[in-house]
């Protein structure tokens, strides 16, 4: 496959996973770049027996974490200064004008750390199976529905608050 | 608006994108990034920049210490060497003003020198005579027998 097909293919899928997990447009689009960058410099060392989906997205996470770690230690900020960050970015988001709920459980998934944030993402709203899951992020599946599964329960925690 | 309730289940609740982008967003990345890959594979490549910064941190003091070290002997090489003096062409009468002129004197640690050397056949090696021949031509002469 031509890389530029690759990236035809891939470029949604990369940019939502990004997307959800830094909320700003222009910090995914960055991070969408500099992805197929990366694949495009180690296109040659990819290991075949991997599937190309499960490499992509391992590098997507890896950007996205390291970004986010990064910000964190770039600003000397704590979690919460960060996430309240994120919030504000997600309250500003005209698509959410008006719809409380929806809202409300942006919120409270921003609320979580980032890795469960990654686990319920991908799980929630990507719907993927978790051996997949599990092959991305080198965690086991019964770790991956428990981090769901706790994920979940927190969300619907904060959802119920007034 | 979906209204909250106390018994809030998130299954129940229904799944939508709550983003969106520029419009014409995804058709227009491809072109970038495909351009961004062309403008990389004319840049140096990555191992040779990294390379450079810590050569040229070890090169400048290397340098530094060849220009120091090349200023140095060009200087000896510069400077005159002071010819040989040659005593043979002098005249004995030349030799004895300059020593005399020049106030020369023994000194304890001439004495020394000497002592230390007394043990040794010198007389071989400075008159280019051995000492059985030096001490009969004292005796031929009589020179033991004069006063000085």
């Amino acid at each position: 496959m031509a890389f530029n097909q690759l990236v035809r293919k891939y470029q949604q899928q990369v940019y939502w996973h990004i997307r959800k997990m830094v909320i700003d447009h222009d910090d995914s689009d960055d991070l969408t770049q500099e992805v197929f960058i990366k694949i495009w410099k180690n296109l040659e060392s990819f290991r075949q027996d991997a599937q190309l989906y499960t490499w992509i997205y391992r590098i997507a996470t890896n950007e996205c974490l390291t970004f986010l770690s990064s910000k964190r230690r770039k600003f000397f900020l704590p979690i919460n200064d960060v996430t309240a960050e994120l919030m504000e970015k997600v309250e500003a988001s005209p698509e959410l004008a008006g719809d409380d709920i929806q809202l409300k459980l942006q919120k409270a998934i921003l609320r979580l750390p980032d890795k469960q944030r990654l686990v319920f993402n991908m799980k929630y709203f990507e719907e993927m199976k978790y051996e997949e899951m599990s092959e991305i992020l080198g965690t086991s599946v019964g770790a991956l529905k428990a981090s769901y599964h706790i994920a979940v329960k927190k969300i619907e925690e904060y959802v119920q608050q007034d | 608006m979906t209204k909250m309730n106390k018994d809030f289940k998130l299954s129940d609740l229904p799944k939508r994108n709550m983003y969106q982008v520029p419009e014409a967003y995804f058709n227009r990345l491809p072109t970038r990034i495909m351009a961004r890959t062309a403008a990389a594979e004319t840049l140096q490549p990555a191992w040779q920049q990294s390379l450079w910064r810590p050569l040229r941190l070890t090169l400048a003091p290397l340098v530094l210490l060849l220009v120091f070290v090349g200023v140095f002997y060009l200087n000896i090489s510069d400077r005159p060497t002071p010819a040989p003096a040659d005593f043979a062409s002098l005249a004995e009468v030349e030799i004895m003003d300059y020593l005399t002129s020049n106030d020369t004197q023994l000194e304890t640690a001439d004495f020394a020198e000497l002592n230390s050397l007394a043990d040794q056949e010198l007389t071989a090696d400075f008159l280019n005579v051995s000492q059985k021949a030096a001490e009969d031509e004292l005796v031929y002469y009589r020179i033991n027998d004069e006063d000085y």
